[in-house]
């Protein structure tokens, strides 16, 4: 099965998935550019840089699946975030009533 | 326990994490003279001795880096594995951080000390509680669609979902948890798993452990919140039970239900699942075939 997604059209719990800000943020401090979680990720959430102080980006924040924190665990060095859970589920909470 | 236990690292040289898995695995034969290391370059090839010693023990592998030499080389010979470490969640674990160095510094010594230290410790723990609970299988009528080759079932009614393919079945103010028919699909077959610690508290979305095929790893994010009160241990044993009975025997944990009533605002019922799901099958096989034109 292909993991392709087109993320204009995604939605997630009935919400585009372009209103709801979850994707992981490198922290370039620790990244040592080893690519484990570009080879990880399924959804192609990154991409190889030529910039040499930042060899690793967030190319397609919106294929990360929200809530998935997979890629972290590849992580030796601690590199990666990911937003707060609680905000996020409260953010879902309230854009579903809102669209009611 | 009766089995020996075989040790396999994964001896990556090219990586500072497989030269600590490498140091791990001497900790543990040094502290453990009885466990049988098994060499990863020697065992590639075929040597008869490694591979009856593998039949017959359980086996610890160890590994480095998401590339999983170890994990795999038991897989490809449909072995199971019985534990597994795994550097990167060791060393967040313990808080030591390794460094990029091919040589062993001091803390990466540190490291691979702790390590087999601790994984001793927990071996004595596991062993006195070698208990299986396997949940009670019962008569389930489910929703179901065929997509080429791919057979996909959903429960009709007492289970509910979230959008992570994770499934909840609340019984009074406790609740089983595990992973659906489609997201079993997607990882094929199940080789190992992570199973959450009980006690552990555990928020709606959480994750709460992984499990690995040879083609990923996925984790299971939690439909519910509060605390694990069980977890299924036999899925240690029998990982290939998420795959063949995904909705009873293939269970992940158990939970005390915080507030379910909550919980429930962001889930679906059997109905409303089957229907996210069956779209999302179809879209991926419009890709697919898209992809297989172009």
């Amino acid at each position: 099965m292909s993991k392709s997604y087109d993320a204009e059209k995604e939605t997630f719990m009935g919400i585009p998935r372009k209103q709801i800000p979850w994707w992981p943020t490198i922290n370039y401090e620790k990244c040592d550019f080893c690519m484990e979680c570009d080879k990880f990720c399924p959804h192609n959430v990154y991409a190889k840089n030529n910039d040499e102080k930042q060899q690793l980006i967030v190319k397609n924040p919106y294929n990360c699946v929200v809530f998935c924190r997979a890629c972290a665990k590849t992580c030796a060095p601690d590199a990666l975030s990911f937003p707060d859970k609680r905000e996020t589920t409260n953010l879902i909470k309230k854009l579903r009533s809102e669209n009611k | 326990m009766d089995k020996q236990l075989c040790v396999l690292p994964c001896n990556g040289l090219d990586k500072s994490l497989g030269v600590i898995a490498r140091a791990v695995a001497l900790n543990l034969i040094e502290k453990k003279p009885d466990f049988n290391l098994i060499c990863p370059v020697l065992l590639n090839t075929g040597d008869e001795k490694y591979e009856s010693n593998l039949r017959e023990s359980r086996t610890i592998v160890i590994d480095g880096c998401m590339t999983r030499c170890a994990t795999k080389l038991i897989e490809e010979r449909n072995q199971k594995i019985y534990k597994r470490i795994f550097i990167p969640d060791m060393s967040k674990k313990l808080k030591i951080k390794p460094g990029t160095s091919l040589k062993l510094s001091e803390n990466a010594k540190k490291l691979a000390e702790m390590i087999a230290k601790g994984f001793i410790e927990e071996l004595k723990v596991s062993e006195k509680e070698d208990i299986v609970i396997v949940a009670k299988t019962e008569r389930m009528d489910f929703f179901d669609i065929t997509v080429d080759k791919f057979y996909f079932q959903v429960p009709k009614e007492g289970y509910f979902f979230n959008e992570n393919d994770c499934w909840i079945k609340p019984d009074s103010n406790r609740a089983l948890i595990g992973i659906t028919d489609y997201l079993q699909n997607q990882s094929s077959d199940i080789m190992f798993v992570e199973l959450p610690e009980i006690g552990q508290e555990i928020e709606q979305f959480d994750d709460v452990g992984s499990f690995e095929s040879v083609k990923t790893v996925l984790q299971l994010i939690s439909p519910g919140s509060g605390k694990i009160v069980a977890v299924n241990k036999a899925l240690e044993e029998h990982p290939e039970w998420m795959n063949q009975d995904c909705y009873q025997q293939g269970w992940f944990a158990e939970l005390e239900l915080k507030d379910f009533e909550e919980d429930k605002e962001l889930l679906m019922d059997g109905p409303e699942y089957f229907e996210y799901m069956k779209e999302k099958i179809l879209k991926e096989k419009e890709l697919l075939d898209k992809e297989k034109e172009d």
